[in-house]
This record gives C-alpha cells, sequence and structure tokens, in this order.
C-alpha cells in the first residue's frame, strides 16, 4: 500500500511539473502583459517608458518564461502561490474568497444530482421497456445533449425577462443584490434565490449523464448468472434489485464520483461567466483575460492536483468497493 | 468479430460481414436513422448554403457570359472579377439590370445576406431589415434579424459549414493522434505503453477549456481551423485509452500469432489486423466526440473566443443575444439547432455502439 502511495504520488509530481511548465510558458507567451491588460487602450492611463520598465522589473516579466517558472516553481515548494498582479492580493487569498460561492454552487449541484440520479437509475431500470421508463428515458436523452450556455441563456429570458414583475421572476445574475449589512435570513433568502438558475444548469446535464449511467451498469448486472438464482430462490423484485444488482453497480459509480471531484470545486467557467457568479470559473476566466499570470498559475496547479487525487480516490475506494481488486 | 478471415483473401462466403451485420442492427433504430438523417440534412445545407440564402445569383448571365457570384461566399476570390471592375459592391439585383438590360440571374431560395443586413429596396419592394427588439421573426426574416439587422437564418445557413466541420476535423484529427498512440502503447507494451500513458494522463489533466482559451489568446489572429486544430489536439485521451485497451486484448490474440508467425511486421499486424477489429468500439467514443466538439466551439464562440466576424458560427448569434435578453428569437434558434446537431450525434453514437457490441447484442435476443 505504502509503496503503491509513494508510485502514484511520484508519478503525480512528475504530470503536475509537466503541466505548470507548460500552462507557465503558454500564459507568458500570450501577447500582453498584465500591465497593458489592466490598463487598457486609454492612452491618459500610460505608464510612462520609465515606470513601465519599474514594474516589469518588479514583477519579474523581464525575465525570460523559464526563469519566471523556476522562480515560482520554488515559491510554490515553499508554499507560497504569489500575490496577484491584477487584484493585489495574494493567490491564495483569492482563492478562499472564491471556493465558497462555487461549492454554494456545485455542492447544492452534486448532492441534487446523486439524491435524484440514483433513484432515477433504479426506477429505470426496475421498469425498463415500459412505456414510462422510454418517455422518462428519452426525455432524459434529451436534456443530455441539450448546452448548458443555452439552457441557462432560455432560464435567463423566460424568469427574467417574460416572467417579469410577476412572483416567479428570479434575478438575471450575480450572488445577491443586497449590502453585506443586510440581515442573515434576508442575504439568505436572497442568495438562494440568485442560486435556482445557475443550479439547475449545473445539475441537469450531469442527471441526466448519471441515472443514463447508473441504468446501463445495472442492466448489464441484471443479466448476470446470480441475479437469475436470487430471483430463482425466491427473493422478491426490489431486494434483488437493491441486495443483489445495486451494490454490483457501485464500482463504476465510485469512478464516476472520484472524477467529478475537480468540477466541484473548480467551478464551471460558463455557467459562472453566465450568471457572474463570483466563483472559481469565472476567476479563472478574468485571469486569463487579464494575463494574470500568479492567478493563472494558482487555479492550475489546484485544479491539476484535484483531477490527480480525485483519480487517485476513484482507484483507492474502488479497492474498498471491490475486495476482489488490490491496489497492486 | 467474425471477418477476419476477410482480411487477405476475400472468399465468396455467405455469411454477412461484421459491418453489414452492424449496419442491419443499425438500421432497426428509428431514432438512430432519424439522426443520421439529419446530419445529412445539415451537409446539404452546408454544401448549398449560398444557393439557400444569399444576395448574390447562383447562376448569372451578364454582358454575354455566364457566372456563378454566390461561390464568393465559399471564398471571396471566387466571386468573379467583372462584377468588383463595374462597382457592384455587393448588390446584385439593381446593377444587374442597370447595367446590361439582357441579364437574367437565378437567385437564391431566400433573399438575405449572412453578413450584413439588406437595405431597403435592394430587392425591389422589399423594406429595410429591421434592427434590434425590432428585428422579430417576421415573413421576410423568419428567425429574425440581430442588432444591427443581419438576418438569423441566413447566419444559420451558412454556419452550418462551421459547424460540421468543427466536428469532422477536429474529431479526425483528435482519432488519428488518439489511434495512434493508443495503437503504440497497447501493441508495443513495456517503456512505449508507459511514455504513452503517463502522456494520455498529462493532457487529461490539463482543463480543457483553459488550455484552449489560453492557446486562442496566443495566436494573433485565431481562425476556425486553429480552434478546431486546438479542439482536436486536447480532446484525444479518451480514444487513446480505449485503443489501447483494445489492441492489449488484440495484441495476443490467435489471429495476431498467426500473423506474426507468417512474418508480417509490426505495423502490418496493427494496421491490417489489429486495427479493423478494434475499429468499432473506437467509432463510438469519436461519434461522441463530434457531439462535444461542436459544444466547444459554440460555447467558445458563446464566450467571445470563437472565429472571428465575418464567419458565421451558431455560438456567436447566441453571443449576441446575451447583450439584450429580449431578443428571444437570438437564443432559441441557434440555441435548438446545436442542441438537434448535438443530439443527432449523440444518438449516433449509441445506435453505434449498440450496433457493434457484442455483449449488448446477446442481451437483446
Amino acid at each position: 500500500m505504502a509503496t503503491y502511495l509513494l508510485r502514484r504520488a511520484i508519478f503525480g509530481v512528475g504530470t503536475l511539473l509537466v503541466i505548470t511548465c507548460f500552462v507557465y510558458g503558454l500564459a507568458r507567451n500570450m501577447p500582453g502583459t498584465p500591465l497593458t491588460a489592466q490598463l487598457g487602450e486609454d492612452p491618459s492611463r500610460k505608464l510612462n517608458p520609465e515606470d513601465q520598465e519599474r514594474m516589469r522589473r518588479i514583477y519579474g516579466l523581464d525575465k525570460p518564461w523559464y526563469t519566471g517558472y523556476a522562480q515560482w516553481l520554488g515559491n510554490v515548494v515553499r508554499g507560497d502561490l504569489g500575490r496577484s498582479i491584477a487584484r493585489k492580493q495574494p493567490v491564495t487569498t483569492l482563492i478562499r474568497e472564491r471556493v465558497g460561492p462555487t461549492l454554494l454552487i456545485s455542492g447544492t449541484a452534486f448532492l441534487l444530482i446523486w439524491l435524484l440520479a440514483i433513484p432515477l437509475g433504479l426506477y429505470a431500470s426496475a421498469r425498463s421497456g415500459t412505456a414510462d421508463e422510454r418517455a422518462s428515458s428519452l426525455l432524459l436523452y434529451a436534456l443530455y445533449s441539450f448546452p448548458t450556455f443555452v439552457a441557462a441563456l432560455f432560464l435567463q429570458v423566460i424568469f427574467s425577462v417574460w416572467l417579469r414583475g410577476t412572483a416567479w421572476e428570479l434575478p438575471l445574475f450575480g450572488m445577491t443584490d443586497l449590502p453585506p449589512d443586510a440581515p442573515a435570513l434576508a442575504r439568505f433568502a436572497d442568495i438562494a434565490r440568485h442560486m435556482i438558475l445557475p443550479v439547475t444548469c449545473q445539475t441537469y446535464v450531469s442527471l441526466a449523464y448519471d441515472s443514463r449511467f447508473i441504468k446501463a451498469n445495472m442492466e448489464e448486472v441484471l443479466r448476470q448468472d446470480y441475479i437469475r438464482t436470487a430471483r430463482a430462490k425466491g427473493a422478491g423484485p426490489w431486494r434483488v434489485l437493491f441486495r443483489h444488482a445495486f451494490r454490483n453497480t457501485l464500482i463504476p459509480l465510485v469512478t464516476l464520483l472520484g472524477l467529478s471531484l475537480p468540477g466541484l470545486i473548480g467551478g464551471s467557467i460558463i455557467i459562472e461567466q453566465i450568471f457572474t457568479w463570483p466563483g472559481m470559473g469565472r476567476l479563472f476566466f478574468e485571469s486569463i483575460r487579464e494575463r494574470d499570470y500568479p492567478t493563472i498559475m494558482g487555479l492550475t496547479l489546484m485544479f491539476s492536483v484535484l483531477t490527480l487525487l480525485g483519480q487517485l480516490l476513484a482507484d483507492l475506494l474502488y479497492c474498498v468497493v471491490d475486495p476482489r481488486v488490490s491496489v497492486e | 468479430m467474425n471477418d477476419v478471415s476477410r482480411e487477405d483473401s476475400p472468399p465468396p462466403s455467405p455469411a454477412r460481414g461484421f459491418w453489414a451485420e452492424a449496419w442491419r442492427r443499425y438500421r432497426r433504430r428509428p431514432l438512430a436513422m432519424a439522426a443520421v438523417a439529419f446530419v445529412v440534412f445539415l451537409l446539404v445545407v452546408a454544401v448549398f448554403a449560398p444557393a439557400i440564402a444569399g444576395t448574390k445569383p447562383v447562376l448569372c448571365r451578364y454582358k454575354g457570359r455566364i457566372y456563378a457570384p454566390c461561390l464568393g461566399y465559399f471564398d471571396r476570390r471566387l466571386e468573379p472579377a467583372v462584377f468588383a471592375k463595374d462597382r457592384f459592391r455587393g448588390t446584385y439585383p439593381k446593377n444587374l439590370k442597370e447595367k446590361d438590360p439582357d441579364s437574367w440571374a437565378i437567385w437564391p431560395l431566400f433573399f438575405q445576406d449572412p453578413y450584413r443586413t439588406v437595405r431597403a429596396d435592394e430587392w425591389p419592394g422589399r423594406p429595410e431589415n429591421p434592427a434590434r427588439d425590432e428585428g422579430r421573426p417576421s415573413r421576410l426574416n423568419p428567425f429574425g434579424t440581430d442588432q444591427s439587422g443581419v438576418d438569423v437564418l441566413a447566419k444559420m445557413v451558412h454556419g452550418t459549414t462551421v459547424a460540421l466541420l468543427v466536428g469532422f476535423v477536429s474529431m479526425g484529427i483528435a482519432g488519428t493522434i488518439g489511434i495512434v498512440i493508443g495503437a503504440l502503447g497497447g501493441y508495443f507494451g513495456g517503456w512505449v505503453d508507459m511514455v504513452t500513458s503517463r502522456l494520455t494522463e498529462i493532457v487529461m489533466c490539463i482543463p480543457g477549456l483553459v488550455l484552449i482559451l489560453a492557446i486562442i489568446a496566443i495566436l494573433e489572429k485565431p481562425t476556425i481551423w486553429h480552434t478546431m486544430a486546438i479542439i482536436g489536439a486536447t480532446g484525444w485521451p479518451g480514444i487513446a485509452r480505449l485503443t489501447r485497451g483494445e489492441f492489449l486484448r488484440l495484441r495476443s490474440s490467435e489471429f495476431v500469432m498467426a500473423a506474426r508467425a507468417a512474418g508480417a511486421s509490426p505495423l502490418r499486424i496493427m494496421l491490417r489486423h489489429i486495427l479493423p477489429n478494434a475499429l468499432a468500439p473506437v467509432l463510438v467514443p469519436i461519434t461522441f466526440g463530434i457531439a462535444s466538439a461542436i459544444l466547444v466551439e459554440s460555447s467558445l464562440s458563446f464566450l467571445g473566443f470563437g472565429p472571428p466576424p465575418p464567419t458565421a458560427s451558431w455560438g456567436s448569434v447566441l453571443n449576441d443575444a446575451r447583450s439584450n435578453h429580449a431578443m428571444w428569437w437570438l437564443v432559441f434558434f441557434p440555441g435548438m439547432a446545436i442542441f438537434l446537431t448535438v443530439l443527432a450525434y449523440n444518438l449516433i453514437g449509441e445506435g453505434l455502439q449498440e450496433a457493434t457490441d457484442p455483449r449488448l447484442r446477446e442481451a437483446r435476443k
């Protein structure tokens, strides 16, 4: 076990090195620097050449990218992700600020997905072939193909434009309209109202995918001999479904669970961008626009670590759910 | 997979080949067939786009010669130079009659331009295209017009090319990379497998959309071809993994051993003996990949990172809708087009899976 973890850790560090080096090189080679992206085209705000040169030196932009990468790497090893150039704050502070809003959306969506997908998938496999199952499966299939950003725009048009002025109106974007000193309960209700549309968008695609995934796995298991045996010895249909079949579909489900880890914290760029939700995905998008190298790198590192951890978690859980599998 | 014997000397056997059998199974699924019909429909629309919607004649006779100015929609250089010389400035109906009374022209089915608004009386008796909130769907603009008065239907007809190309080109690239890398790793094993597997893992770990955004930012003038290449270059890990698994499984099979004993080179074994048998399971993720490539391209255009104008893309119409939510037609029509196309490819992928996967086949019996 220990050697396995050690081997995974060594490979993981290697992977991280390659990814961060690649992304750093890419980021530094994008046209423009944080200084030019920030000041924009406005000539009155242009720095004079000496100031610009001084700023470039302060941020280390005068050195080639590989030197910059070595420096960044050295700081990361010492636990310092650097300071955001555009926002004048440590990257860790930025991430800490943004992770809450993202978790609010993705965590709620995550709960909804798994609370709904398992019953839906089991229902579909229990009633397989009947008219109502086919109708619901077709609907889920269509939902799965429905692009999130189109759904988000549809929902915005319906709930924010057509239903404006009615009780059903929902806010178009943002996280809250209330000032920070408003009573906690009112703030909570307001944030909840703002959450409805983004959470819906983030939930439906995965819900459709996961319930179909569960059904497909169930169908495969339900064909096995031991299911026939269970039926033959007189186990009831629900008992067969839960105790005999469902438990054996847990392995692929666990893998899926592990792979959803990075999305849970990394958030969705598109949804956060459409609903101007102050989360991680939006921070990522903005930092690319602002050429904010430390933030881009901090987020890339975090995202890659989470992806690797998710894969590791999936593999470890695999052994827990299925004693026949060993990590070696 | 009983078509192995066909490889070198096709005997006139009465048994249907693997693909004929798969096609027979595929045909039984009405939804999957409808999806194929829809993709064929899109192909027809893409090929004949200038004849369906445009303001340039499909064919015309001008000063004694026959021209096809509509080809200018495919490439500006294909537009006959004589019209530029005679100062047509893109408006054909009036100029043709004025400068050559004997001229005739076959017009596109639908007189609207994907790149500019149609002015008043450009076509005799037709009003100017409405712009902004006024542009709701009407008889002359069935899908409405955008902020500056450009017809949405014309934009979408011409954007079909992008939607189709994105899917095929990017998955062509991803499929090639994925199959080559997966085949090398799976067939040779050892250190080759070690290197290719690590490479696959690394590409999987890089957040895709971020990588694409960063690369597009680096390019000075990103075109639709760059976008396709990048989607292809990042979309191969899943295909590589699957190909690797198939090659790993098949390399120790009897027919491969027979081929090796007969002295076939590794390249020949991989290409002629293993690949045809590994192709069916690999085609499935490629089809699903086409759907996701279309999604990625349209979401990039939607975020404003799409091909620069005048290239028409469904996603860029949606991007216009973001600034004015009251113009619901800018959301509805392109949104449904993207949805239906993605749905069609997903249905085809699923149909392929059910038709070619022997495990699923046994279950149906």
